[in-house]
């Protein structure tokens, strides 16, 4: 997609005569890259530090334990992997992307070791996979960061329409994964 | 406000639950640097090449091909490179989010609605790719049309919802 989007516009601009401009456009991009991870630079300081107090007060781990009756249901194969799945979930839901990945690996690796066809994904696998990619939103605290850094008056303002969207995504989601998963139940296991 | 009065419930409940609310924020803060650090190339390569797209007059000619149907189903034009963009990379679509801050201003409704398409998304095909290679998966099922699912909703609904808070944009 980055090739083509290159490959689109240094075409365009040899076209309309203007390939001069190329380099002036791209140190234009690279500064304002620059700029952007300067400015970035004091709202994720404050954000990441807030973010490991709620963590080392438990805010995760709460939210791990209030979500567990609600995953049984949809990982009723976790086994081992059930903590991980919840921490993962919990990291993505407070805007912890980056904490919820390495949870999200494990969950995998757990979910892999009583994987009776290896290479093929089971049911928990597709569900954890689908239910990241809507990932509901709480708080998605490293785009607040992003808008109050840009200067925004009211950076908070999206937490609730994000909150809202997100939540429609994920009950499609969980959904979609149910309406998969059912009607093999009955034969085998494999058969979606 | 609500930030003000999440702030003030986390410390006081840090404070009771006699976590050192100092240390722990450093621990936090200390991890802002490395991140940035990591953040900085792809975002680099990534501003780069939407500069070069608008500046050469691709992205224009590019538009005017897809606007009209864009406009039919009541999306703002000027999204469309943070759409093509989030669901294969997050320093992308941060790229394509920062560009279209600073040409409409953050609080814009074309500002606002891109947050909200960028907060309710993944990159859903990095999440497949890492979470699948992690483990050696190959066949991955129902996994990756769901989650594209679960994406077209996500941007359905905050497209929606921010018409809704905001007014239609663009």
């Amino acid at each position: 997609m980055f090739f083509l989007l290159m490959i689109c516009s240094v075409a365009v601009s040899l076209c309309t005569g203007q390939s001069d401009a190329v380099l002036g456009s791209l140190i234009d991009g690279a500064d304002a890259a620059v700029s952007a991870c300067v400015k970035l630079c004091g709202a994720y300081l404050v954000w990441m530090g807030v973010l490991n107090v709620a963590k080392e007060a438990g805010w995760m781990r709460a939210l791990a334990a209030l979500l567990k009756p609600v995953l049984r249901p949809l990982f009723p194969n976790a086994g081992r992997a059930g903590e991980a799945v919840a921490m993962n979930l919990s990291a993505n839901m407070l805007g912890m992307g980056n904490a919820a990945t390495p949870y999200g690996i494990e969950a995998m690796r757990l979910l892999n070791e009583t994987n009776p066809h290896p290479g093929v994904a089971t049911n928990e696998m597709c569900v954890l996979i689908a239910v990241n990619a809507s990932c509901l939103e709480l708080f998605p605290a490293s785009l607040v960061a992003l808008r109050q850094s840009c200067g925004s008056v009211r950076p908070a303002a999206i937490v609730l329409p994000v909150m809202l969207s997100s939540l429609a995504a994920t009950v499609a989601a969980v959904l979609l994964c149910l309406l998969c998963i059912r009607p093999c139940r009955s034969r085998s296991s494999y058969c979606c | 406000m609500p930030i003000a009065i999440f702030l003030l419930l986390l410390t006081l409940y840090a404070m009771i639950r006699r976590v050192d609310v100092f240390s722990a924020f450093v621990r936090g803060a200390a991890e802002a640097l490395p991140l940035l650090k990591s953040l900085l190339p792809a975002l680099a390569v990534f501003t780069m090449a939407l500069r070069l797209f608008r500046d050469s007059g691709a992205q224009e000619r590019f538009t005017a091909l897809l606007s009209p149907m864009l406009s039919r189903v009541g999306v703002d034009p000027a999204l469309l490179p943070l759409l093509i963009a989030r669901p294969f990379s997050g320093s992308a679509a941060t790229g394509a989010l920062l560009d279209l801050f600073s040409r409409y201003g953050p609080d814009s409704a074309t500002g606002l609605c891109a947050s909200v398409l960028l907060g309710s998304s993944e990159t859903v095909f990095y999440t497949v790719a890492l979470y699948f290679g992690s483990v050696g998966v190959k066949k991955t099922r129902f996994a990756v049309p769901v989650a594209l699912a679960a994406m077209v909703v996500s941007i359905a609904f905050g497209l929606l919802f921010s018409r809704l808070f905001f007014g239609p944009a663009g």
